[in-house]
């Protein structure tokens, strides 16, 4: 078969590089990986601080290099990279990409299998609707990281970040580390969105005021921003009267979630995920497209790019195999189903083809002893807590499905 | 006796540290921990308290206008603003290779600030 391309990855971040690297390993003869940008790495080249790569590499490694490691046993591999280089479409059916750059104006592939690896963005202002006006000075906690850490612009002197995820807690740390004030970290919800390990090394370290239950209800300042009404929400989240307060700022930082970025996806005709935001996939990490496979944030947001770059690997691999035609259209799609403390997890199917993990995250705390367990009798582990914003892990070995299994359902209880 | 409490920040599991200590400021015990990572960091963390720092420097002539950098080795804590200040007055020429010191021995802290990433000249 006359076939240019065997497996095409969209998006070299660090799902679409281990991709790459995955893919080559089982053989695909072609191997090519297509990212926007002028440099491989995705949002991990803004990451500059460590806390990457410590199951991979055994050490902590900064975003960048992490990444370089990547892409260095990717260029050994022979993987291919097509830099500046836009997808704008994948045609429903025949799943032909195309693709636009500046040297090489518009084109089109149609590979052997395709791997969706076009990460996540971040959650914006619009998403939230907070009442006032919107003057200059707010921005998403990631916009922010790209300004200072790699375009050399501070986005202000004085900033509240609101909401606790990762991204805006390590960029409290890092805009106080270059000279600015961070007034306070506040999250509506009751419990962080955050590792502890960031409130504790990056708000803790340096006595950033940390508020939970407590939001941004009002934003002040015509040109620029003069500040922000913060108040505590009640169980409902609504805001409660009487404990509001104006905190003067030039600078609000946004970290309140990110969403699998899936537009290309459902251009595809991919089956997308209510709750993940993601494709929906099997433990081969295939799609309901069975040529298109993907991997990482694009399919569910992890918290760790380990788990994202294992992820890769798998997805690569099996789309290699995918174009090798080895893998067969009748496998087994058993139905995995999330007990009442579940609030997203993925792959939603397992084939019984190979060992897999599925990622999950609670609903809300659970602050005691308790079990993260597959049933029926699949996986059980002890679990000090469990945290939504920490994601539980369930382990089943390709030997462990059966004929008889007709459905997995997977869950967190108390012990 | 005393304690003190600590969030680990080794690994992403962020496990409570209880650290008991004498009257003299020895360790007793350690507690909490999950593996040895976080005895070793809860006894770090009372005699001699130790971040990795990472920020960025000015480049020129490189396809990015700053380059990011690390303490190679984890520094001071009380040195940190020292550092960042050192830091920030450095501006290096194009092309940066990852791994390059940048700053020996930064503040005398017997740490070297190198690049974290390559970055070529435009």
């Amino acid at each position: 078969m006359s076939r240019d391309i065997d497996v095409l990855i969209i998006g070299a971040g660090p799902a679409g590089v281990a991709a790459g690297i995955g893919a080559r390993r089982e053989g695909a003869e072609r191997v090519v990986v297509l990212e926007r940008d002028w440099d491989l790495g995705g949002i991990l080249q803004q990451c500059i601080h460590p806390g990457f790569g410590l199951r991979t590499f055994k050490e902590e490694l900064t975003g960048p290099e992490y990444m370089h490691r990547f892409i260095q046993q990717a260029h050994d591999e022979g993987v291919e990279f097509r830099t500046n280089t836009m997808v704008f479409q994948i045609d429903k059916g025949t799943n032909t990409v195309w693709t636009m750059n500046k040297e090489r104006g518009i084109e089109h592939m149609t590979p052997g299998a395709i791997v969706l690896t076009m990460g996540c963005r971040e959650r914006p202002l619009g998403a939230i609707r907070i009442p006032g006006t919107r003057p200059a000075g707010i921005y998403t906690a990631g916009t922010a990281q790209r300004f200072v850490n790699m375009e050399g612009h501070m986005p202000g002197k004085r900033a509240v970040i609101l909401g606790s995820g990762d991204i805006g807690l390590i960029m409290a740390r890092r805009m106080i580390w270059e000279g600015a004030e961070i007034e306070g970290v506040y999250e509506v919800m009751s419990w962080p969105g955050g590792l502890r390990r960031n409130i504790a090394q990056c708000l803790d370290d340096y006595g950033i005021p940390f508020h939970l239950k407590t939001t941004v209800t009002k934003i002040h300042g015509r040109d620029r921003l003069e500040g922000v009404t913060v108040a505590q929400v009640d169980d409902h989240m609504t805001p409660i009267k009487g404990t509001e307060r104006f905190v003067e700022c030039d600078t609000l930082l946004l970290a309140i979630g990110l969403i699998p970025e899936n537009e290309l996806s459902r251009m595809a005709g991919v089956e997308i995920h209510p709750v993940t935001g993601g494709p929906v996939v099997n433990d081969l990490l295939q799609t309901s497209d069975p040529k298109i496979f993907a991997a990482g944030n694009v399919v569910i947001v992890y918290d760790l790019v380990d788990n994202v770059s294992d992820e890769g690997l798998i997805a690569g691999a099996n789309a290699a195999k995918y174009a090798a035609g080895k893998i067969p259209a009748d496998i087994r799609r058993i139905p995995v189903k999330g007990g009442e403390n579940v609030r997203l997890f993925s792959p939603q199917y397992v084939t019984g083809q190979a060992d897999t993990t599925i990622y999950m995250r609670v609903t809300h705390p659970v602050e005691q002893a308790c079990r993260v367990f597959a049933e029926p009798d699949l996986y059980s582990q002890r679990l000090r807590y469990a945290r939504p914003g920490e994601m539980n892990e369930v382990r089943i070995k390709a030997g462990q499905i059966t004929p008889d299994i007709k459905e997995i359902t997977i869950d967190i209880q108390p012990v | 006796m005393s304690e003190r409490k600590f969030i680990c920040v080794s690994c992403p599991l962020g496990c409570g540290l209880t650290v008991t200590l004498e009257d003299s400021g020895e360790v007793l015990k350690v507690d909490g921990n999950t593996c040895p990572r976080g005895e070793s960091y809860a006894r770090s963390e009372v005699k001699d308290p130790r971040r990795v720092f990472a920020s960025t420097v000015r480049v020129k002539g490189g396809k990015l206008p700053v380059c990011p950098v690390r303490s190679r080795t984890p520094a001071p804590k009380g040195k940190l603003f020292g550092i960042a200040e050192a830091v920030a007055e450095l501006e290096v020429n194009a092309p940066v290779k990852i791994g390059q010191v940048l700053i020996h021995n930064v503040c005398g802290t017997d740490v070297d600030i190198v690049a974290s990433r390559d970055l070529a000249a435009v």
